[in-house]
């Protein structure tokens, strides 16, 4: 091993590795610790309760909710998401054949992105508004106006994590919408072309052609918004009454860990519910990494 | 051994990581340098607390450092921190002018100052009150909070022959009281009962009820008028617990309330708990809500009252000044204490839920404890709490203070009513003692009036909580009589 | 077809629209309008609740905050995440899968598992010689330290397989030419990498501007320090206690308008970048 090289290596890597071990390996090691512990307060003195702390975990009923609206929200948000955004995208770049667009494309690609520079507690506190369960709300002005009952989605434990997903999708369709058509616009056109001279139309050329070429855009989408869904946090948190209500019917294990280490002081408890939202995050992580793993190439 | 791993290792293991390798060049030596700015960062990654602190030194008097800071942190809530700033501050000010006094503001108390307690540097003065308090147990139990013994003992600011203590209602004291000793003060009487417009009332030809039979008659007559009879802020349903409570205290006498602070088993299940619920619950059930009042809050519902959509909404007595800017002039608040709910009651008609409250509190841990103590005692006094009254309609748990003072129509009908009560006053610790039950008897109430469960499911939460809370052995207890 | 596209189309557009207009619509209204029918215009245009908005509420500096911090923040995360992402896609040694792998662990890792130590550790730095004061609790440099820690997985995860991508030729030729590893990496490897430097900025970006949690925990008590995020959320509970609803939405209007400006005006460079992007 050349000197140089190994010199420039150390150097190159010095600095992140010191911050990422710093701000996140380390705290990440103490979480581990303390979810072991009982703690409860920096003078308090921890007392090592073993995996009381996930035992007790297993029959917290919020908890359980928390991480079930999680993976609901997994299984939801990305779908979705990836899902209008496809549709919005293959609709703005046309079929790709004779490379026509809709007209203002560019225009509905700005206007689709804005949620996207919102930062998500601005929406949060926005749809707050919006969905105001009396008359006078966005939502239920018009509904009042037209003779129907005004809607409170937020006030309602059946509609209130819809409400939540909704504002998920609400804000992040726009960015996959031209990360997608951006991946559309680079599909090499002879490729339409030819498909096309063997007859295929718009819906085919979209599944046969479209869709494969952009297959590894989609699955760097799904892990971004699957890795975001099970970290929601501020649409829930500054958006829904009670922070995660009403009733804790739309609360997330990121709300339960925040509520438990900053309102009860139950650090220790907050570091084992950490601990499990780590788990699942991970496992979904590595699935999907294991899918995506490519070829390297190196120098000597 | 990598180079990588190696690298980490001794970063972690020695501040100067290359420099004392042997034979190292003078270009390694240079970046070995660079690098020990990052060595003490990682020293100081450890978070955890290998051994606690000793606790704050028992026994002594924290004294005043008269040219020390006093930073004092005001929960800017229905009375504002105005009222810190021009008349407690100057008081404090005048009698020690070399203190380093600075005014903060917060609505959010614990988002704001959680992290310095646990950070060790907390302010000399915390009003610890609004939705986003702090949990006082919790701090208690770390040793945070100065033990306010000395305060009370302390002769009064207005007269050296009396004691801070004598001045001011035993209630109180006793209330910020923690296993016996009090490390809050609470500094304002707050009376609860449903509120309404007087003039609407008299112009209507509606009167207060005094049965829970008359009240819901009188819901109905509201609602025939084109009007919403009662609503409460749905998305802080601790609005709505208050009253079941209240009424079941009445219904039960005070032990109800009591045995539910003292996590004592089935406190939630009593008879007389489970009938308030019920007798709540019907208020919803029978379509007596403000519509969509689930979805609201206490400032949207006190503006729909203000407006004239609904007659009626438990609150405090903070009510009449908060809404300052929003109710129209000659609204004319007034409150009525709480039905009777049959003739079996154990407490007569007029009992009244009043408590002590904004909380205040001189963090162990603070630069300067001995000034918040003395502006505690500054706050107790007679002038300032006379002004304090006038200034934001609100009374203080100094006896006699509003004494001669005029006041605003919701505050004369509070005080009336607290006179009225006299020893017939209930009040209730758990929220303040244990949040986490506090949340969930909310979230379970906010269910309760939509009818999504019924008073005994209710009663059965609440319980399952406080026997969880009970069983805990990291949780704190507290106790009263 | 075309007409079935533009409904759709259209309907989404409105659906974006829809509550950003109404959030100017309500800033220049009084309370009584806002608090009535919600789609009524306002019977005069109220840009006082604008003054008080901007006087009360400085929005201008929380936004001022988190530009500063965003910007520091994703300087710092491409420079050093380009860094670590090109040694390890490029340089075979001993322990790089390790670094990698513990690098695209931290993608999964979510950051309420290490909340309460790394307020800690946090607070620990603050009390360095020299440095602490600029990088403890309540710092701008202590949140940019931990937002350049946090935004590295991905940073890296994505950079180095971009790096991997890039043909090899130039390179070795530079090599052969006596060019160092250094000036390899900055004069020839690292612009052959902008497309994917360019789509990753954006992402940390958006990813850095959105944070709440990390301000919420890391700025706790200095207001004039807090960022947009974190003021916002403040001057919502504070409508609810002062009940300036005006004042509310005219601050959500100051807090989005230079954001809808500043995105028409970059969208190009932002589709560029995703389009040469690294997620092919």
């Amino acid at each position: 091993m050349n000197h140089h090289r190994r010199r420039f290596v150390a150097g190159f890597l010095a600095v992140p590795v010191t911050l990422y071990t710093v701000y996140v390996l380390s705290p990440c090691a103490q979480a581990l610790v303390i979810a072991l512990t009982d703690w409860r307060g920096v003078n308090a003195v921890p007392r090592f309760v073993g995996v009381d702390n996930f035992r007790r975990l297993l029959g917290d009923e919020v908890f359980l909710r928390a991480a079930g609206h999680n993976l609901l929200l997994l299984a939801l948000v990305p779908p979705l998401t990836i899902g209008l955004a496809l549709l919005f995208a293959w609709l703005l770049t046309g079929d790709g054949t004779a490379r026509r667009t809709v007209r203002g494309a560019g225009l509905y690609r700005v206007v689709f992105f804005f949620p996207q520079v919102l930062a998500v507690v601005l929406v949060a506190v926005l749809f707050r508004q919006i969905l105001r369960p009396d008359g006078n709300g966005m939502l239920n002005a018009p509904l009042t106006a037209l003779g129907f009952a005004p809607v409170g989605p937020l006030a309602d434990t059946d509609l209130a994590l819809w409400a939540v997903l909704f504002v998920l999708v609400w804000q992040a369709v726009g960015f996959y919408v031209v990360l997608f058509s951006a991946g559309i616009a680079s599909i090499p056109r002879e490729l339409f072309e030819a498909a096309a001279i063997d007859g295929a139309g718009g819906g085919r050329l979209f599944l046969r052609i479209t869709l494969p070429l952009l297959r590894d855009t989609v699955q760097a989408g799904w892990v971004y918004l699957g890795v975001a869904a099970l970290d929601v946090f501020a649409v829930v948190w500054v958006m829904t009454a009670e922070h995660g209500g009403p009733d804790h019917s739309t609360t997330v294990m990121a709300a339960e860990v925040y509520r438990n280490a900053f309102h009860y002081s139950r650090f220790g408890y907050a570091c084992a519910m950490g601990v499990v939202l780590f788990v699942i995050t991970t496992g979904f992580a590595v699935l999907v990494l294991r899918l995506t793993r490519r070829e390297r190439i190196e120098f000597r | 051994m990598t180079l990588t791993v190696r690298h980490e290792r001794v970063i972690v293991n020695s501040p100067f990581p290359f420099s004392r390798r042997p034979g190292v060049s003078r270009r390694e030596l240079l970046r070995g340098a660079a690098l020990a700015g990052l060595g003490p960062l990682t020293l100081s990654a450890c978070a955890f607390p290998v051994g606690a602190p000793p606790p704050p030194e028992g026994g002594g008097v924290p004294r005043i450092a008269e040219d020390g800071p006093l930073e004092i942190w005001i929960f800017d809530g229905g009375l504002g921190d105005d009222y810190a700033r021009t008349i407690h501050e100057p008081l404090v000010a005048a009698r020690f002018p070399r203190l380093r006094i600075s005014h903060n503001a917060t609505k959010e108390i614990a988002r704001t100052l959680q992290p310095r307690f646990v950070g060790g540097d907390p302010p000399e003065v915390v009003d610890n009150s609004g939705a986003g308090a702090m949990d006082l147990g919790a701090l208690v139990q770390d040793g945070q909070l100065t033990d306010l013994t000395p305060l009370y003992a302390a002769p009064s600011w207005d007269d050296p022959a009396v004691t801070v203590r004598e001045t001011v209602d035993p209630t109180a004291i006793e209330l910020g009281g923690y296993g016996g000793r009090p490390y809050v003060m609470n500094y304002t009487t707050t009376v609860w009962g449903i509120w309404y417009s007087r003039p609407l009332f008299e112009a209507r030809g509606w009167r207060p009820p005094r049965t829970w039979a008359r009240f819901l008659d009188l819901c109905e007559e509201v609602r025939r008028s084109g009007m919403a009879p009662f609503t409460y802020a749905g998305t802080h349903p601790q609005y709505i617990y208050e009253p079941i409570l209240t009424l079941a205290a009445k219904i039960g006498g005070r032990r109800v309330l009591t045995d539910i602070d003292n996590l004592a088993e089935g406190a939630w299940q009593a008879e007389p708990v489970r009938l308030a619920a019920t007798a709540f619950a019907e208020l919803g059930a029978r379509h007596l809500l403000l519509e969509g009042t689930a979805g609201l809050d206490h400032v949207q519902t006190q503006i729909a009252q203000n407006r004239g959509l609904v007659a009626m909404l438990p609150c405090g007595s903070w009510l009449e000044n908060e809404q300052r800017g929003s109710a129209p002039d000659g609204f004319g608040y007034a409150m009525f204490p709480l039905p009777d709910f049959g003739p079996s009651d154990a407490m007569p008609y007029g009992t009244l839920h009043a408590q002590p409250g904004e909380e205040y509190i001189v963090p162990a841990r603070s630069a300067n404890p001995g000034a918040g103590l003395e502006y505690l005692r500054a706050m107790l006094s007679r002038k300032a709490s006379g002004r304090f009254t006038e200034t934001v309609s609100t009374l203080t748990v100094v006896r006699g203070a509003a004494e001669g003072l005029r006041l605003t129509p919701g505050l004369e009908s509070a005080r009336a009513a607290l006179a009225a009560a006299g020893g017939n006053v209930v009040s209730s610790m758990f929220r303040r003692w244990y949040s986490e039950l506090h949340d969930e008897v909310a979230a379970a109430s906010g269910q309760l009036m939509g009818g999504a469960i019924d008073a005994d499911r209710w009663a059965e939460r609440a319980q399952r909580k406080a026997d969880a809370l009970r069983a805990d052995p990291s949780v704190r207890k507290f106790t009263r009589r | 077809m075309a007409a079935l596209s533009h409904a759709v189309l259209l309907w989404w557009a409105v659906l974006v629209t829809v509550p950003i207009v109404w959030t100017f619509l309500a800033s220049v209204k009084s309370e009584r309008e806002i608090f009535g029918d919600a789609w009524s215009l306002p019977a005069s245009v109220r840009l006082d609740n604008w003054a008080r908005a901007w006087q009360q509420a400085h929005v201008g500096r929380y936004m001022l905050n988190s530009v500063v911090v965003v910007a520091c923040g994703t300087a710092g995360t491409m420079l050093l995440g380009a860094m670590a992402a090109y040694v390890l896609a490029r340089y075979r040694f001993r322990g790089s899968r390790v670094v990698h792998a513990l690098f695209v662990a931290g993608l999964a890792l979510p950051v309420y598992l290490v909340l309460t130590p790394l307020f800690f550790v946090v607070r620990n730095t603050g009390a360095l010689p020299l440095v602490g004061p600029f990088i403890g609790l309540n710092t701008h440099g202590g949140l940019v330290l931990v937002y350049v820690a946090f935004s590295l997985p991905f940073t890296v995860f994505f950079l180095t397989a971009f790096f991997r991508t890039l043909p090899e030729t130039v390179a070795e030729a530079a090599f052969v030419d006596g060019a160092s590893h250094t000036r390899v990496f900055f004069q020839i490897m690292l612009p052959m990498a902008r497309p994917g430097v360019v789509s990753v900025t954006i992402f940390n970006v958006l990813g850095q501007w959105n944070q709440y949690q990390l301000p919420l925990v890391l700025l706790p008590s200095d207001r004039d320090r807090w960022v947009l995020t974190q003021g916002i959320a403040d001057i919502s509970t504070t409508a609810g206690y002062d009940a300036d609803w005006g004042a509310l939405f005219a601050a959500l209007g100051m807090a989005i308008l230079p954001m809808i400006v500043v995105h028409a005006l970059l969208q190009g460079q932002i589709r560029r970048g995703l389009t040469a992007g690294a997620f092919k």
